[in-house]
């Protein structure tokens, strides 16, 4: 019995040891789930590393816009925190998301915001949430499936648990979709992060020692699946398959992990938990992040800086007013500039990331070089709840695809998921369309 | 009482009797072709379509075979929705005999039809309660698995219940820490947990179950891990001796704390659960003091408890966990492997909800056999357990096929499925050994012993899970979290009384077996005192809630009252009669309008840049005075006027802002309202839409699973059952659970394409 362990686990083992490049070798092709059948994980796929970085409740936009445009244009109140990042930095005005406009009051309003961000795609009421395949899961598709974890879901508070106006939670609580009716959650506990990036425990070694029982649980349950297939309905079948198809995903980026930890890089103490001081909070989620990229245990990340109809509070912002409470400024002058210190107090906290992206050799340059980050909200005023013009930053140079130190003005009423294709593009993934998109951008 | 008859039980003399006189002299039968064709074809036809709908040329005498369509006709002519206001209408009594006629020749005819929902698995809440039962050991379940989203309002639909590789890497990692949690970590190092008091809770009066004499503070239940010590640190606003009128207390398991400096400090603790509380003292100023203590941040109150550990652990200790695990301790060697096996089957025949044998359990003893070789003995066992924790039997509701029954055909499942389905619809959690053995002896399938099973499972504390997770979703009870208030009298205290208040309620018409209309009439309620200022009634008195009887002529009464769904379906600055009236439609009365069409204003409020001097009503009058707005609005604003004198927190009022409030409206059916109990009175009329829905809503619960027009037969046939109780909670349950949807299910075909709608 105890044999049924070991033989599994070192056939394995062994054939990673004298394999060297895991994707090469046909067996272990077979063993990828289906996600990743499909995609060409050839040599030359784009290194760039992609985020998406969201803010609910829109913007104080006439404090947001740059009043000129063009090259070296004039940093504007809310994002001057970024302009040492000038080189880096591209400003969109006059994009706008036609579908997050859709039935419904001002809760179903929020939810769309949220979902149409990176999807382009309408958010469907019904049993079962439909939404569309995210741009970052359409990068993920291609350019993570050679990292341990094709993509990172992060987000700063706790899942909302009942959203309203028949629209499942699910548009609410994450910015990434895999499929059209598959939502990613997103994780708000560091310390859970940081196991995903690098194992469970406190020390190289007792991570090691977990990587290899949790490989043998797997390897166990895999095994046992087949015995259990036998007297289930079809469909119940068919559930238990893509059960055991995430179930080679997960072995498969335990593996990969293992792999990709070397000595250079400094892994910092594991986080003790969810840090009570917000700012602390989000500061830890972009560390890790950075880590993330750093290391390429992932090139693609998502993160959710607030949820939609946050009551968020941050003392660090000079403001003590709710977050989404301060969104419905009633056309106050004082509550818009009010507002526009939140704003800017997050724009702030991006800068801050961005100064450790910029600290970070990669390759020739440094990790901000090698980033493609876009920062903005599905919503432009968090008053009227409208998506026209949204407030949209690009950081980092794509590796060399993207110039920085522009403020480009957009033809009025460009569809964001124009620049969401076009993404797509900087990243290597080139496709005719995505979502609502009826075109492309130059940029 | 005819109306009654009508409704339930109609003669064919009271049938007959239905004859309405329609238009120019002539006379027709509401069960007549020529009926349909005058009141409902005229609109619903391949031409018009209206409602997207087309009657012509379906064949009413065989109702049966379009149950589809003729559901939702029957669901718009009982709420009084169809033929709609401003076209002809026969007498109300007509259209119900029109109804009812449909619905019995669709049940009598009725295929009744036991679709079985996906494959369960575990949500996040039962994988906590499943833990919980077998280890008597409480876990955070969210810092281990991502989140369930919820579908058909509830978080227990199977096809809702996604699959995804971040909940594989939650379940395998969550199977290793649980393991060694239970057992005991000797490995583990520290870790911190924060306890944060919430940002707006008052804390100037005495918290129910704080000490005598405290106000405000924070009460937690901390697992403590390893014999081993652990830091302290403790912030709170104003109350550290600075001042010798306050003294901030910390007790632990009920004996106060002597130490030097009570912010931060260092304590050896057994291992397992104990109760810290930390409580300020005033002895000065009395209970009520609202400017110190208020909001914790700014002066007063008690902020954040951390406990960070374990340091220096001297051992695993003597915890709940480890005694329900170790059912033996091998004296030698030789003992070990007996052990071992013992442990495994025991945890594993509760686990996997059904008898297990050692030969089943192969794989679980090799992780026994891996982990003693690596440790001892414990480290065997732990191993053991983290491989029943990740196996497919723990953590799905598996089903399986009788291999002598046709494909199509109908079967019951057995007891020990019946079991499972039992206790994860009242208990939200897996059976306990009684149910386990009634069900391994088939037992259960017995109509007596299933009753008798039923009243136990009511009657037991985890029945509250009902009230948690069916009535906390159902009721919205969890988005009252969510909700922001601008109201300045709103903080979580009153959140939390809200919450109560609703919970207790529900609560109690299940522990008393009311009927559930008693949730819409209640003559009480239950009431602290901060809820009881709240809704201006006097006496009484602490923090601590009781029933209360509403005084003579007090317009609450029931849910509608409440100041939970009042505030839930208010924005966060005003009334919306809109959300109230569509959320009574459709929550309370299964008649839910549909969403307004693309591309209208929706936005009543402006977009800020005029100062608006309309009333809500004033703009809603406006805009329902566009047709394609009006033919919803005109159904739902009437029922959220009628509720006006209750603000957005739910607090009684007679002004909104300068003007009167206004509450007077004609329901759908024509019934004119103007208050609270108006509505009451005229829902409590036609209560049988309520009891229907009520019976919908837990029934999709109960089944996990979306309830379907051929589900409606049964819910019809629950309800019937139910009325000599008068819809009693308790009845309308064993109705649920005995009928075919719950205890049986459809052989599958094999060779048939299976669609894959399951949520992956």
């Amino acid at each position: 019995m105890a044999n049924y362990i070991s033989r599994k686990h070192l056939s394995r083992r062994t054939l990673l040891r004298g394999a060297g490049t895991v994707l090469a070798l046909p067996l272990l092709e077979s063993m990828l789930p289906a996600a990743t059948a499909f995609a060409q994980t050839a040599a030359g796929a784009s290194r760039t590393r992609f985020g998406a970085i969201y803010f609910p409740h829109g913007a104080t936009m006439s404090r947001w816009t740059p009043g000129d445009e063009g090259k070296n244009f004039t940093f504007s109140e809310i994002l001057a925190p970024l302009e040492a990042h000038r080189e880096h930095i591209n400003v969109l005005s006059n994009l706008m998301h036609p579908l997050a406009y859709g039935p419904g009051g001002a809760t179903g309003n929020h939810n769309r915001s949220c979902s149409t961000y990176l999807s382009g795609a309408f958010a469907q009421s019904g049993a079962t949430p439909t939404l569309g395949v995210t741009m970052d899961q359409v990068a993920a598709r291609k350019i993570g499936q050679e990292t341990p974890l094709p993509s990172l879901e992060l987000m700063v508070e706790e899942a909302s648990l009942s959203c309203g106006e028949g629209l499942s939670c699910a548009y609410r609580n994450t910015l990434s979709w895999q499929t059209e009716i598959s939502p990613l959650p997103m994780q708000n506990n560091p310390q859970v992060v940081f196991e995903q990036l690098f194992g469970d425990g406190a020390t190289p070694e007792q991570r090691d020692a977990r990587r290899e029982q949790s490989l043998s649980l797997l390897d166990s349950v895999t095994e046992q699946i087949s015995t259990l297939d036998r007297k289930l309905p079809s469909a119940d079948r068919n559930r238990l398959d893509s059960f055991l198809t995430d179930v080679r995903e997960i072995e498969r980026r335990i593996q990969q992990a293992a792999a990709r930890v070397t000595d250079d890089i400094a892994v910092p103490g594991k986080p003790t938990g969810i840090p009570d001081d917000v700012e602390e909070h989000i500061k830890l989620m972009y560390d890790l992040q950075v880590l993330a990229w750093q290391t390429e245990i992932t090139r693609i990340s998502t993160f959710m800086l607030a949820n939609e109809l946050s009551g968020a509070v941050y003392p660090g912002s000079g403001v003590r007013d709710g977050f989404h409470t301060l969104s419905h400024h009633s056309n106050s002058e004082d509550a818009k500039a009010r507002f526009a210190l939140i704003n800017r107090y997050h724009v702030g906290l991006f800068a801050y990331f961005l100064d450790k992206l910029q600290n970070t050799p990669d390759g020739e340059g440094t990790l901000l070089d090698n980033s493609l980050i876009m920062y903005g909200s599905g919503m432009s005023d968090g008053n009227s709840h409208n998506h026209d013009p949204l407030p949209i930053v690009l950081a980092g140079r794509a590796g060399g695809a993207l110039e920085g130190n522009r403020h480009l003005v957009l033809p009025s009423g460009t569809p964001m998921s124009n620049l969401l294709v076009t993404l797509l593009d900087k990243l290597g993934v080139e496709q005719e369309s995505f979502g609502d998109s009826t075109g492309h951008l130059t940029i | 009482m005819l109306r009654r008859v009508l409704l339930f039980k109609p003669s064919p003399l009271a049938l007959a009797l239905a004859l309405v006189s329609a238009g120019a002299g002539q006379t027709v039968f509401a069960q007549s072709p020529e009926f349909i064709q005058e009141y409902c074809v005229k609109c619903h036809n391949l031409d018009d379509y209206s409602g997207g709908l087309d009657l012509e040329g379906l064949d009413f005498a065989h109702a049966e075979a379009n149950a589809d369509v003729w559901e939702k006709v029957i669901r718009k002519v009982k709420a009084g929705m169809m033929p709609p206001a401003g076209q002809e209408r026969p007498e109300r009594a007509t259209m119900d005999a029109f109804a009812v006629q449909l619905e019995q020749q669709i049940d009598s005819h009725a295929d009744l039809h036991p679709a079985a929902p996906a494959l369960h698995r575990l949500n996040r809440n039962e994988y906590a309660n499943a833990i919980r039962d077998i280890f008597g050991f409480d876990i955070d379940a969210a810092a281990l698995l991502p989140q369930d989203d919820a579908s058909e309002g509830f978080d227990n639909i199977a096809s809702g219940l996604a699959i995804s590789p971040a909940l594989i890497q939650g379940y395998t990692s969550a199977a290793m820490k649980v393991s060694r949690w239970v057992v005991g970590d000797m490995t583990a190092t520290e870790s911190s947990k924060s306890w944060n008091a919430p940002a707006d809770l008052a804390q100037d009066q005495h918290i129910e179950g704080m000490p005598l004499g405290t106000r405000g503070g924070l009460k937690v239940t901390h697992n403590f891990p390893l014999d081993a010590e652990y830091d302290f640190s403790i912030r709170a606003g104003g109350g550290f001796n600075r001042n010798t009128n306050i003294k901030t207390i910390v007790m632990l398991d009920g004996e106060e704390l002597t130490v030097p400096d009570l912010r931060s400090f260092r304590l050896p603790i057994t291992a397992g659960e104990h109760e810290l509380v930390v409580a300020v003292m005033d002895m000065k100023r009395p209970a009520g003091v609202n400017d110190i203590y208020s909001v914790y941040n700014v002066a007063g109150g008690v902020n954040t408890v951390e406990i960070i550990g374990p340091f220096n652990p001297t051992g695993p200790g003597q915890t709940a966990s480890r005694e329900r695990i170790f059912s033996c301790y091998p004296q030698s060697n030789d003992e070990e492997r007996r052990c071992a096996e013992q442990i495994a089957v025991n945890i594993a025949t509760q686990a996997f909800r059904a008898p297990v044998t050692l030969a089943e359990l192969e794989p679980v003893m090799a992780f026994y056999e891996q982990g003693r070789q690596q440790g001892d003995f414990e480290t065997g066992v732990q191993q053991a357990l983290s491989r029943i924790l990740l196996d497919p039997r723990f953590l799905f509701r598996f089903e399986e096929e009788p291999a002598d029954v046709a494909p199509g055909e109908a079967y019951r499942i057995s007891d020990l499925e019946l079991a499972t389905r039992l206790s994860f619809f009242l208990w939200s959690t897996m059976p306990d050994s009684e149910l386990l053995n009634v069900a391994s002896q088939n037992k259960l399938s017995d109509a007596g012993v299933l009753r008798e099973q039923v009243l136990r499972m009511l009657a037991d504390p985890k029945a509250q899970a009902l009230v948690d997770n069916f009535a906390g979703q159902w009721l919205y009870l969890r988005a009252l979290n969510d909700v922001t208030p601008e109201d300045s009298d709103f903080d979580e205290n009153l959140r939390q009384a809200f919450i109560e208040e609703t919970e207790l309620l529900f609560g109690n018409v299940i522990a008393e077996d009311r009927p559930v209309t008693e949730l819409l009439t209640a003559d009480y309620t239950f009431l602290n005192e901060r809820l009881a200022e709240h809704y201006g009634i006097d006496g009484v008195r602490g923090s601590h809630f009781r029933k209360v009887a509403y005084p003579a002529d007090n317009p609450r009464r029931g849910l509608l009252g409440h100041g939970s769904i009042l505030t839930v379906t208010s924005t966060a600055s005003r009334t919306s009669p809109v959300i109230r009236g569509s959320w009574i439609l459709g929550n309370l009365l299964s008649a839910p309008v549909p969403d307004p069409p693309p591309g209208v204003e929706t936005n009543l409020d402006g977009d800020g840049s005029v100062v608006l001097t309309s009333s809500v009503r004033e703009r809603l009058e406006q805009h329902r005075s566009d047709p394609s707005c009006g033919s919803c609005h005109s159904v739902i604003d009437p029922v959220g006027f009628s509720l006006e004198n209750f603000d957005a927190i739910g607090a009684w009022r007679v002004k909104d802002g300068d003007s009167d409030v206004d509450t007077s409206g004609v329901l759908v059916d024509g019934t004119p309202v103007a208050s609270a109990d108006d509505l009451r009175t005229a829902l409590m009329t036609r209560s049988e839409l309520f009891v229907s829905t009520f019976t919908e809503k837990l029934l999709t619960y109960a089944l996990g699973r979306a309830v379907e027009y051929h589900d409606m037969p049964t819910v019809r046939s629950v309800m019937h059952a139910a009325e000599g109780s008068d819809h009693s909670f308790t009845a309308l349950v064993m109705g649920i659970v005995q009928s075919p949807q719950f205890t049986q299910r459809i052989k599958s075909d094999p060779n048939a394409a299976v669609a894959v709608n399951t949520a992956q």
